[in-house]
């Protein structure tokens, strides 16, 4: 379960302060399937940013999984990060150097019990299917492709939430569909929690639930259960 | 517990390790190239520079000894003028271990007059000067120094020369003295004849039988004659058995300390000291040129540290969403930052390891058989254990520097802020 209490998130300060998160409160259960849409600006990406603990709130709560996540030291961030949470990017976020099947088995290999991550990675693949494709690199493949290795990298390490920041956003409408309908096929299958921000309408078929934000809180009766 | 943490250890060094071989491997490949070539001339620079300079040090060295004092110096004791009994205490000192020879020196000085007779006046100083002659005994004196090797004209004295002298080429002047022409007699070839005026008003006329070049000042402006014909002006009967001093040639690689403190053992009177002692002048001028070499090395060192921190912080920060990336994912800092010592570490290591091949086979061995022609002798790279070690050390910390300090300002920013750059 995702909790997050009287969120604040000021960018800059004086007279350049903007305040993108102006007192966020909101509940996930375990398990749901949750959109976070708004227009530009509204604040969706940084309240994930905060979610995914990439960033921290000038002031408010958070909780996952009943551990207070800003009280964690860096380190200890870091090792949630790794092992707790599946975080998708909005833009391609793999790593050049690397094949996608390394790209994939890193999270595993840096975990605390890194066995079988290879096995596990191409398995992760086919998942997403790109079974065929593990020595290729970023570069060879598609934005589409990409995004899907980006999939099988934040569920390597099974992490109980999956959080994506408008992950179909840089896509084709069929790569879109595929990566949603994955979403939709791990949050049933696995019972994974997932947040996915988003500002395409039609991507609300595919979740349990919309939370709206406008100028950085949620819109009354936008995040009932 | 113990297991697991060595375990965790090893691990998070396999994943800094797996990082920094693919950043290298799969990166853009005129990178590891430029920074490899930046530090492999970084490292030759420093190097070539302080050899250079200790080069022209050995040289400086190696011409006092050879020209001018050998090894070690033995001369007569505060009180006395000479050293009597020479041919004993010659005898005695040659009979060392660790000897190679020795050399009596019956010195005086004189006034030296050339073309004498075409002055026009009896206040015409002319072509004259006053300079060190040195009696010498040519056979022994080839055993403790090698101005017989640098004649530029003419040959070198033979025991039983009388009417004949040898001139060093500052005294005889020409095109390639390094003091002026008016201090010089002005142009004395190989041949000519010379007057030189002894204290007493003692004058002998002398045929020129050679001009020497040693390239050490001390040593070129200095005459000889043979050590008989230098007895018969002071006074045959009083100086048979005499010598202003001995030089000492010692057996390579034997200590002038250990051979001095045996000469003490034997009951050797006398001043006796190395030749490093007798530097004076010199050992100022090589100190100088120490304390010039250890700046321009010191500057190179900070020079190549700064290019090579530019260098590699450079790449790191083109590498800093990567970072971003990394740190999104979970992976640790210490391994995000350990990637990035280890990949400087590699550029450093195969530059200096590169900069030492070409040290090593390509200019110590042209050097050596193409030493400088410097005014002050033939200079060849001299490569010091402490300059090597100097300079991979410096190098190896600016490196770890240039890949630390970057990672690591980057740790200490937003995740966001490195990703996205806002």
């Amino acid at each position: 379960m995702i909790i997050a209490r009287n969120l604040h998130k000021i960018y800059g300060r004086g007279l350049a302060a903007t305040s993108a998160l102006k007192g966020i409160d909101l509940a996930i259960n375990s398990g749901e399937f949750v959109a976070i849409m708004g227009r530009s600006g509204s604040g969706k990406s940084t309240l994930l940013h905060l979610l995914g603990l990439l960033d921290m709130p000038t002031c408010g709560e958070i909780y996952i999984e009943d551990t207070d996540v800003l009280k964690l030291s860096e380190r200890e961030r870091a090792r949630f990060r790794l092992g707790r949470l599946g975080y998708v990017f909005q833009e391609y976020s793999l790593l050049g150097e690397l094949s996608i099947w390394e790209n994939v088995y890193l999270p595993a290999l840096c975990s605390t019990h890194p066995s079988d991550y290879k096995k596990r990675a191409a398995a992760m693949l086919g998942i997403v299917g790109l079974g065929k494709r593990l020595t290729h690199y970023p570069g060879e493949v598609s934005g589409g492709e990409q995004q899907r290795v980006a999939i099988a990298r934040a569920l390597i390490n099974e992490p109980r939430t999956l959080l994506a920041d408008e992950p179909t956003a840089s896509l084709d409408v069929t790569s879109a569909k595929v990566v949603l309908e994955l979403f939709q096929k791990l949050n049933k299958d696995l019972g994974q929690t997932i947040v996915m921000v988003t500002h395409e309408p039609e991507d609300e078929k595919y979740v349990d639930r919309v939370i709206w934000l406008e100028d950085g809180l949620i819109i009354p009766g936008s995040n009932n259960n | 517990m113990k297991y697991i943490s060595v375990k965790s250890i090893m691990g998070n060094l396999a994943i800094t390790l797996f990082l920094a071989y693919k950043s290298i491997l799969k990166g853009n490949r005129w990178v590891p190239i430029l920074l490899v070539l930046v530090m492999a001339f970084s490292f030759v620079n420093l190097i070539f520079t302080a050899s250079i300079i200790t080069g022209v040090m050995r040289t400086m060295d190696k011409q006092l000894v050879d020209a001018v004092y050998s090894n070690i110096v033995l001369n007569p004791e505060d009180d006395d003028y000479y050293i009597d009994h020479v041919s004993q205490v010659q005898k005695q000192i040659e009979q060392a271990p660790g000897v190679a020879g020795a050399s009596t020196h019956l010195d005086s000085s004189a006034f030296f007059e050339y073309q004498w007779k075409e002055k026009q006046t009896q206040t015409d100083k002319g072509k004259s000067g006053t300079w060190k002659v040195i009696g010498i005994n040519p056979e022994q004196e080839a055993n403790v120094t090698t101005i017989h090797n640098q004649m530029i004209e003419g040959s070198y004295l033979t025991e039983d020369d009388r009417d004949e002298i040898v001139l060093g080429v500052e005294i005889a002047g020409g095109d390639i003295t390094q003091t002026e022409a008016f201090l010089t007699l002005g142009g004395v070839k190989a041949g000519d004849k010379v007057r030189l005026t002894y204290p007493d008003n003692i004058q002998r006329e002398y045929t020129v039988k050679g001009i020497f070049r040693a390239r050490e000042l001390q040593a070129d402006l200095v005459a000889f004659v043979t050590q008989k014909e230098m007895a018969s002006v002071l006074g045959r009967n009083i100086f048979y058995d005499r010598a202003s001093q001995i030089l000492i040639r010692s057996e390579p690689n034997i200590d002038e300390n250990i051979l001095i403190a045996e000469f003490r053992d034997m009951g050797i009177k006398g001043e006796i000291r190395s030749w490093s002692e007798y530097g004076g002048a010199m050992r100022s001028t090589i100190s100088t040129f120490e304390i010039i070499g250890s700046l321009i090395n010191g500057v190179g060192l900070i020079v190549a540290t700064i290019v090579m921190f530019i260098v590699i912080y450079i790449n790191v920060i083109n590498r800093k969403r990567q970072i971003g990336i990394m740190r999104a994912i979970g992976i640790a800092q210490g391994t995000i930052i350990g990637s990035y010592l280890v990949q400087a570490l590699f550029y450093a290591g195969s530059g200096i390891a590169l900069g030492w091949i070409v040290v090593r086979f390509l200019l110590l061995p042209y050097f050596i058989n193409n030493p400088l022609d410097l005014p002050i002798g033939l200079v060849s790279l001299t490569v010091q254990p402490l300059t090597m070690g100097s300079s991979t050390a410096g190098l190896i910390l600016a490196a770890i520097l240039a890949g630390v300090i970057p990672a690591w300002a980057i740790m200490k920013q937003s995740i966001i802020k490195v990703i996205w750059g806002t």
